[in-house]
């Protein structure tokens, strides 16, 4: 058997070497064979050209794809760092703008204020709010006005809008104003229309109810209310808020109703504390006692 | 400097209380950080510390509520005198104690304030304001007190700083 391949292998090797050597030949020959052998090969590599398109399209695409894969990167990591930059831009914008929002805000809420102090019938202090109720029993506010700048006890506080409440109690720089919804809070009103007056007095669910109205009195839901200033610290004419609801049993002497405040008071941020005005009472009867006859 | 602490502390939770109620609101029922504040330190270290600081944050926290200066200051530093004393009681407080003796406490000083505040309710009225605000509180406060005292714990403990509170019998 070992002699047979070694008999065998020459032979294969002579082989080898014509089928090479006529290869060899065959290529030398097509380069001087006529244009149309050419052809007529190029015909016959067709086929072959065409098994070949498809690894070359796929490769070529893939080229193209990592090719622009990479451009994009590039170019959007340069979005990036633009974006990064527009963003932390944008943000200081949105901050600026937020801030000018707010001081325009306040301004024009204390220019209102200022605009009122300017025009009301009365003596006022404008006073920031800096603090809200410090325990749950009461409806209070905290302001930035004390006994230095001339508050006390017992003056009443307002907006542009209408009656907030009293304050109640005066630390140096600071004072404590009890809102028209707490209970321990009452003061005079009366129905614009009609003026017939009653007591205005928060609830402790902190709703505000007007009270001991004449029982004839012609009130009807939606009637205006305003101070009738028969006590010191308001002067008449002030909005309270609306009647909202009657309440009229069989045996009660007197009408009662629910009153929507004109102020919201939880959006409070600056109030007018009326330091001094001229009660109606006394205007009225001033000149009275001035024509009075000489004894 | 412990003094000028304790004094900033209270400072800050007067403020906090004044301040920060619209963030804290739950329905409109906010807590008594005040309260909170006098129950802890009566927790952690004893009772006449305990008042101590009751008495000076429900001062300070008079001077910002409408009523009578004192009440608040009685009530906080009474709170903080009872929770001291409940250090003594119990072998070992724990957090589900706080709630339960911060319940009692937060109880008690809202029903003295509202009897205080509100002298002349009907029965709706009183009934509307215990089970709405009254109530409510009290278990804000609880739940405050208790998680402050968790957290407190767990730091305490984590760091190795001091173990747990233990009752002094």
């Amino acid at each position: 058997m070992p002699r047979s391949v070694h008999t065998s292998l020459p032979i294969a090797r002579i082989l080898r070497r014509i089928l090479v050597g006529g290869s060899i030949l065959f290529l030398c020959l097509l380069l001087f064979v006529p244009r149309q052998s050419q052809e007529w090969l190029g015909q016959v590599g067709g086929p072959f050209a065409m098994i070949l398109e498809g690894p070359l399209q796929v490769v070529a695409s893939i080229q193209h794809t990592v090719g622009d894969t990479w451009s994009q990167y590039l170019a959007l990591q340069q979005v990036w760092e633009e974006n990064q930059s527009l963003r932390s831009q944008l943000q200081e914008l949105q901050g600026e703008q937020n801030r000018l929002r707010e001081q325009a805000i306040l301004a024009r809420d204390f220019e209102k204020l200022l605009q009122y102090q300017a025009t009301a019938p009365m003596t006022t202090l404008s006073a920031h709010i800096i603090g809200r109720n410090a325990s749950n029993w009461y409806r209070a506010l905290i302001i930035d006005k004390g006994a230095q700048d001339g508050i006390h006890a017992e003056m009443g506080v307002i907006t542009v809008a209408g009656v907030v409440g009293r304050v109640v109690r005066v630390n140096p720089t600071t004072s404590i104003v009890l809102l028209l919804s707490d209970p321990n809070v009452a003061i005079t009103g009366m129905i614009q229309t009609s003026r017939d007056e009653g007591i205005i007095q928060g609830t402790p669910q902190g709703n505000i109810h007007m009270k001991y109205l004449p029982p004839l009195s012609p009130v009807t839901v939606g009637d205006a209310i305003v101070t009738s200033g028969l006590t010191d610290d308001f002067p008449r004419g002030l909005h309270i808020g609306h009647i909202r609801q009657i309440t009229k049993a069989t045996a009660d002497l007197f009408q009662s109703g629910e009153v929507t405040p004109i102020v919201n008071f939880s959006k409070l941020e600056g109030v007018l504390v009326i330091t001094s005005f001229q009660p109606p009472i006394s205007a009225e009867s001033s000149p009275s006692t001035t024509t009075l006859p000489a004894p | 400097m412990h003094v000028a602490f304790q004094l900033m502390l209270c400072v800050a939770t007067v403020v906090a209380q004044a301040t920060l109620n619209s963030f804290l609101s739950i329905n409109n029922v906010y807590p008594d950080l005040c309260l909170v504040l006098a129950c802890l330190a009566g927790f952690f270290s004893n009772e006449y510390k305990g008042s101590i600081i009751g008495l000076t944050v429900g001062f300070l926290q008079d001077l910002l509520t409408p009523g009578g200066i004192g009440l608040n200051m009685i009530l906080k530093g009474l709170a903080g005198y009872l929770a001291g004393m409940t250090t003594y009681t119990i072998s070992t407080v724990t957090t589900s104690a706080v709630v339960i003796v911060a319940v009692a406490l937060s109880l008690g000083c809202g029903l003295a304030s509202l009897i205080v505040a509100y002298p002349a309710l009907n029965g709706s009225e009183a009934f509307h304001v215990i089970s709405w605000v009254l109530v409510p509180q009290a278990l804000y406060n609880s739940v405050l007190a208790a998680g402050f005292f968790w957290l407190t714990h767990t730091v305490r403990q984590s760091f190795g700083m001091v173990h747990f509170v233990q009752g002094r019998r």
